[in-house]
């Protein structure tokens, strides 16, 4: 018989909520599955562009550690900003996303190899990672009320804000797959 | 006028595990976010293919209803349950996925507007709903055993199930922006 997959969910111990730990183990494996998937990855091919406009795996690595940096700081630790520099040492604005319709990769990110890219979600992780490790069941409904310079008010609690990490990273993490396909159909043509 | 966005995930009553409410709420955000997206989109950029062998944003819709169907009757079923057509009308395999190499779009696509894909997600979410709200906290941490078709063996969990069925919606949900973005591209150029 062929060897067994595990595919065992299970919730660590280091967290004080059971929920906490549930989305960390979530975001741990799509990072885990992330970085297996692109441990081959080029400098060129994390630079490499379909059309003016159109983002690299590079930005959207770049804009994963960004995003969650943010968003664990304002979101689920409730702080009036976040530090992405602090925590990454690249500022929010250093994805380049969202890039205009004929815009070209930002050149903070030229010819920077997939270490730099892994170390940035290592990073973003360890961060979210301390915020969450001493909350509680209860924090999970805690609100927050955000507003941005659109002129809208936002409003989102704790559990949200973990759930649309999740699904933040799978959806980008997807599209860097469906990326590394056109780019080896565009090498091999 | 200022718009506030209400971005509050709130547990679902009906559930026996608290933990299966909240997936399900999720994923029903999932689907009102994508359908959002989605609007105005015409049959023809929905049976878009980019190249042969590349999906269609047709086919990654129906997908996304035939696996979360597959899966839920597998979590409940502790057991591979390929059989799918009694909800959805369509089989396992009229998703086209995997598509081979040069190959087109399913002929059973051609032409569905985005109400046809709409209906199929309805229909496993329905189902799905169900399904979760007789599970228990103790259901979820049940391990088990699945053979896929292919005679590989999985050993996992009904909460690995019920995560698995959101980052895979969320997954090609990304894919689905992104084709939505190659097909203007192509629009421009062509």
């Amino acid at each position: 018989m062929s060897a067994a997959s595990h595919r065992i969910l299970e919730l660590s111990p280091e967290y004080r909520s059971e929920a906490v730990a549930r989305y960390l183990w979530q975001l741990d494996d799509q990072t885990r599955r992330l970085v297996e998937e692109t441990r081959d990855a080029t400098p060129e091919a994390l630079a490499w562009q379909m059309a003016p406009g159109a983002n690299t795996m590079g930005m959207l690595l770049a804009h994963v550690a960004i995003a969650e940096a943010h968003m664990a700081a304002v979101l689920i630790a409730r702080r009036p900003d976040s530090d992405v520099v602090g925590v990454l040492g690249i500022t929010a604005d250093d994805d380049g996303l969202p890039l205009p319709p004929d815009g070209r990769p930002p050149a903070i990110l030229a010819g920077k190899d997939i270490a730099f890219f892994h170390d940035l979600l290592k990073r973003a992780r360890e961060h979210t990672r301390r915020i969450a490790i001493p909350l509680t069941e209860a924090d999970l409904d805690r609100r927050v009320v955000r507003r941005p310079p659109d002129g809208t008010t936002r409003h989102s609690n704790v559990d949200w804000a973990f759930y649309h990490l999740v699904e933040h990273l799978a959806g980008h993490r997807a599209q860097i797959l469906l990326i590394q396909h056109l780019h080896a159909a565009h090498a091999g043509a | 006028m200022k718009v506030t966005d209400r971005e509050i995930l709130e547990i679902p009553t009906g559930y026996r595990a608290a933990e299966a409410a909240l997936t399900l709420a999720e994923l029903d955000e999932q689907t009102a976010s994508l359908m959002h997206d989605l609007e105005g989109i015409t049959p023809a950029e929905l049976e878009w293919q980019m190249r042969p062998g590349m999906n269609t944003i047709g086919m990654l819709l129906a997908h996304m209803a035939v696996v979360e169907l597959f899966w839920i009757r597998t979590a409940v079923a502790r057991k591979s349950v390929f059989d799918i057509s009694d909800v959805l009308g369509i089989g396992m395999d009229d998703d086209g996925m995997p598509l081979p190499a040069d190959q087109p779009p399913p002929a059973g696509l051609a032409g569905r507007p985005l109400a046809y894909y709409r209906d199929l997600i309805e229909r496993a979410r329905a189902y799905a709903k169900q399904a979760a709200a007789a599970l228990t906290e103790e259901d979820l941490g049940t391990s088990f055993q699945r053979t896929r078709r292919n005679g590989k063996v999985d050993e996992l969990n009904v909460r690995w199930v019920l995560y698995h069925m959101l980052e895979h919606f969320s997954g090609h949900y990304g894919q689905i922006l992104l084709l939505r973005h190659l097909y203007r591209d192509a629009r421009k150029t062509a």
